[in-house]
């Protein structure tokens, strides 16, 4: 067999493009007008009393269902249990240049956070756990059910801009420690 | 060896709807209490757990991660998933079951088709090289197995036709089913193609729902559940993935496993086949040697209800519930995978 | 009695970047051949295959096992597809060595992949929507829950990073062979995650890895030395729930016990010779040492300032160079298995351990949720 200088390897392009569409499930869908009119609701279980935000339907730790019956309104105040700083990576469909917070906060009366929130009105290195928090929400006529979505964690970026200190004093780690998740 | 005193004991499955309002882990949290209430059995008491879901059907990776929670994984539980029909998540549990350290298994699949295009998603099933690229969407490749059939003088499109009619007559007796009802082979034969010789009633519908099993072993079995459905054998096996490389008309695969299973071709008082398209019944009934006149699809079958990676575990909970129930004796389930039959299971049931 | 499995052939591609030399099929062969090779068998010997890999859309394909089957000798064959998140490369080896325990099949051929230059997991990670955090953004609160509990020192961090990447260039295979890495150019590297540096996190891999499993027969008369499955365990628990510490998640624990119990372990620290742990980021380490009881709480991170779990140390860790070196995400939990059958049958070459005799495997996935371990012995029980 005689030799020759390597080939090129091929390299072919195949980009897809597929697409979904889907209602928001029954329970996301009075979420979102809740959060439009400037309310969080959630479902509290019937049998352990946790609080979920949003509601799923049922409790996955008793397994038990939940219905609109168990709907219950949360705080808009909260506190930070956990955060990072996201330095992003660029990516088809990411918008994000700069770093950006990503937080965990624990609504004021529920079990479960509200997790990927932004937050302002405080240098990134003054963020501390335990520190309260409350919601930027976004003028009314500005509020929209975009973002929230039956995969993933109910986005309310199209509803609250971000959270900011509250000025409230912090809470102690044992407060919060079950939370950081 | 493998035991053969493992048994479906508990079962249960959604409606299926062309959409379903409820998210799948929606869909699976009611079924997987209900058959588990039916074992008798506390969730706790579940010795392994494993799921078939895909992620491509809600479009999230990770999709599955949310179906934990029908499991009630907390406590934490011994737990896996494939990506696969929930058949294929049932023989991973067999296994397991095998060992003999365990004696309980919860199992379930669940699909929503709703959300996506079938057609537009499942291309991207194929070879990525050499045939996604292509755009073949599986009613495409299910048309030229089907012609491959008229052309090898294997079946008429009369046959197909009767196929569906007889389908949707059994399934007006399953409140599961989508598509029921009384139809002339005539009539069906009047309608125009979609993929030649295909026409829309020779596809199945487009689904969303989902299934869930209870297995257990042994006394456990007999203690939980009057009239067990014992598995007797389960075997799956696959065929290359270019369809230009196999005869379509056959399915060598599935006379395999139906062999590997211990089918020795005797009479099943019932026979539950993943036949998608509605040739593909012709092709299965074949493949396992079953009698002109063997009952097959009582359900109505895939072309009345098909709730992607559940469906080849609903043939088993099909046939299960039978025997459970005392109408049958010995039933025969099949799944599949991939494109026109690539890959098969069969899972062979008795009563006591 | 369930039979006795026996880790007879070990393969795995060399991982890189981009395997632009290779397509999918090729890269899974290379891995395949050369466990074919290590068991001294060929593809007609095996009964059954099972496969894994990390979520499709990373690569794009629908259950690409489907296609991959020709190139595997699939035809005729059993073949499961796995899928538990990160962990699937540990349980697709469990699975596999359940296939010959329960005496179903002979000879098993478990294989995991990922080609992460084919897809972008990125963008898949993130669903395809902007503010992806990636894996590092998922896992960073938690590494700050430790440090904030632990009061464990900074360099604690860059310490793992640098061992791992020392450790990999005595692995053949490994991606990325930093020569000149310190403790200073990891210090010095860009903050991606606070508190995680860019050098204190995985690569992304093309590669994959695979085993033969047989029986016991078959592994005694092998004739090179098998690694022996001792025990082998899998837990899932929820991802996010009132009450859960994703620092040390009970499914971890109990997993750990669960391997421990079935070998006969109690004091896992003296009784284990090498671990093979998922450490896609450096605090992981520490970690894992406390969330398996290796370390008592608050320790882990002292048999990392100690080098103890350097390659020489009382207790070596990822001896391979381990995920931080290379990533192939679906086949990095078996090469975690792969890895310790390695020590085991003593054929790692530089960086084998002396004396190696026990070896403990570990993967995680998802929210550091889902657990798939196994310990590995040079003698049948």
């Amino acid at each position: 067999m005689s030799t020759s200088t390597p080939k090129e390897n091929l390299v072919m392009e195949h980009l897809v493009s597929l697409t979904y569409s889907e209602e928001l499930t029954p329970i996301l869908e009075r979420y979102v007008d809740a959060l439009i009119d400037g309310r969080i609701v959630g479902h509290k279980c019937p049998s352990c009393g946790r609080v979920y935000v949003p509601g799923k339907g049922y409790c996955p730790i008793c397994v038990v269902p939940t219905t609109d019956a168990d709907e219950v309104e949360v705080g808009d105040h909260g506190t930070l249990t956990g955060f990072t700083i996201i330095t992003p990576v660029a990516y088809y469909g990411q918008t994000e240049t700069e770093p950006f917070v990503y937080a965990s906060v624990l609504l004021d009366g529920s079990d479960s956070n509200l997790g990927g929130q932004e937050v302002v009105g405080v240098p990134h290195d003054k963020l501390r756990s335990g520190m309260r928090l409350r919601a930027v929400w976004k003028p009314k006529s500005e509020r929209s059910a975009e973002g929230v979505s039956n995969r993933g964690w109910g986005s309310v970026s199209s509803v609250i801009d971000a959270f900011e200190p509250s000025g409230e004093p912090d809470k102690d780690r044992a407060e919060y420690e079950e939370h950081i998740f | 060896m493998a035991a053969t005193d493992i048994a479906v004991v508990g079962y249960a499955q959604t409606p299926s709807t062309r959409r379903a309002r409820e998210s799948e882990v929606q869909l699976l949290v009611p079924i997987v209490t209900e058959a588990l209430q039916r074992a008798g059995l506390d969730r706790r008491e579940v010795g392994f757990t494993c799921a078939g879901s895909c992620d491509y059907l809600t479009g999230g990776p990770f999709a599955f991660v949310s179906n934990l929670e029908a499991a009630g994984a907390w406590p934490p539980i011994s737990e896996s998933h494939v990506e696969m029909d929930g058949a294929w998540a049932m023989y991973e549990a067999w296994v397991r079951l095998q060992h003999g350290d365990i004696d309980t298994a919860l199992v379930f699949g669940s699909g929503k088709s709703s959300p996506s295009k079938p057609e537009e998603m499942w291309a991207q099933q194929l070879d990525p090289y050499y045939l996604a690229p292509l755009g073949v969407d599986p009613a495409s490749l299910a048309g030229i197995q089907a012609r491959a059939l008229l052309d090898a003088g294997k079946a008429t499109e009369r046959d197909f036709a009767n196929v569906v009619v007889r389908s949707r007559r059994n399934a007006k007796d399953n409140p599961n089913a989508q598509v029921a009802g009384d139809f002339s082979v005539d009539e069906l034969l009047a309608e125009p193609y979609v993929r030649a010789p295909l026409r829309k009633h020779d596809l199945p519908p487009i689904s969303d729902g989902a299934v869930a099993v209870v297995l257990a072993r042994g006394d456990r079995a007999r203690a939980l559940c009057k009239r067990p459905a014992w598995i007797r054998g389960l075997d799956h096996r696959i065929e290359v993935h270019q369809p230009g490389m196999r005869d379509l008309t056959t399915s060598t695969s599935t006379a395999l496993a139906a062999r590997k299973a211990g089918y020795d071709g005797g009479p099943l008082d019932v026979i539950e086949l993943s036949s998608t398209f509605s040739p593909q019944e012709l092709i299965l009934r074949d493949a396992l040697g079953v009698d002109a006149d063997a009952n097959v699809n009582p359900s109505g079958g895939p072309l009345a209800a098909n709730p992607v990676m559940a469906t080849g575990l609903v043939r088993i909970v099909e046939v299960a519930r039978r025997i459970v129930e005392g109408s049958a004796s010995r039933g025969l389930a099949h799944a599949t995978g991939g494109q026109v039959l690539q890959h098969n299971l069969v899972c062979l049931m008795e009563g006591d | 009695m369930a039979e006795q499995c026996a880790v007879i052939g070990v393969g795995q591609t060399h991982h890189k970047k981009r395997r632009d030399d290779v397509s999918i099929p090729g890269l899974l062969r290379e891995a395949a051949t050369r466990a074919l090779d290590d068991a001294e068998c060929t593809w007609a010997d095996i009964d059954a295959i099972v496969i894994g890999k990390a979520p499709d859309a990373f690569e794009g394909i629908v259950q690409p096992e489907l296609f991959l089957a020709d190139a595997l000798g699939g035809a005729g064959k059993p073949m499961l597809r796995v899928h538990t998140a990160g962990s699937v490369g540990g349980s697709t080896f469990i699975v596999g060595a359940h296939l010959v325990e329960s005496r179903i099949h002979e000879r098993v051929l478990a294989i995991s992949w990922e080609k992460q230059s084919e897809g972008n997991a990125q963008w898949g990670l993130a669903g395809g929507r902007s503010r992806g955090i990636g894996a590092g953004g998922a896992f960073a609160p938690w590494i700050r829950a430790y440090i904030e509990k632990t009061g464990a020192p900074e360099y604690i961090g860059w310490q793992v990073a640098v061992k791992d990447r020392l450790n990999a260039l005595k692995n053949p295979y490994a991606h990325l062979k930093l020569a000149d890495i310190s403790i200073e150019k990891v210090k010095e590297s860009a903050m991606l995650w606070d508190p995680l540096r860019f050098l204190e996190s995985c690569p992304s891999s093309d590669g994959a890895c695979a085993v033969v499993l047989t029986n016991e027969a078959n592994g005694k008369r092998a004739s090179k030395p098998a690694a022996w499955v001792a025990a082998t365990a899998v837990r899932s628990e929820l991802g996010a729930f009132p009450g859960r510490d994703p620092v040390r998640p009970l499914a971890g624990v109990e997993c750990a016990h669960d391997v421990y119990r079935q070998a006969g372990i109690s004091v896992p620290r003296q009784e284990i010779d090498v671990a093979e742990l998922y450490v896609p980021f450096s605090w992981y380490e520490p970690m894992w040492l406390e969330g398996h009881d290796i370390a008592g709480p608050g320790e882990g991170w002292k048999m990392v300032e100690s080098g103890d779990t350097e390659l020489t140390g009382s207790f070596p860790v990822n001896a391979s160079g381990g995920v931080l070196s290379s990533n192939p995400i679906g086949a990095s939990g078996m090469l975690r298995f792969a890895e310790a059958a390695l020590q085991v049958r003593g054929l790692a070459g530089e960086h084998q351990v002396d004396g190696a005799r026990t070896a403990l495997a570990q993967a995680y996935g998802g929210g550091a949720q889902y657990f798939a371990m196994g310990i590995l012995r040079s003698q049948p029980a």
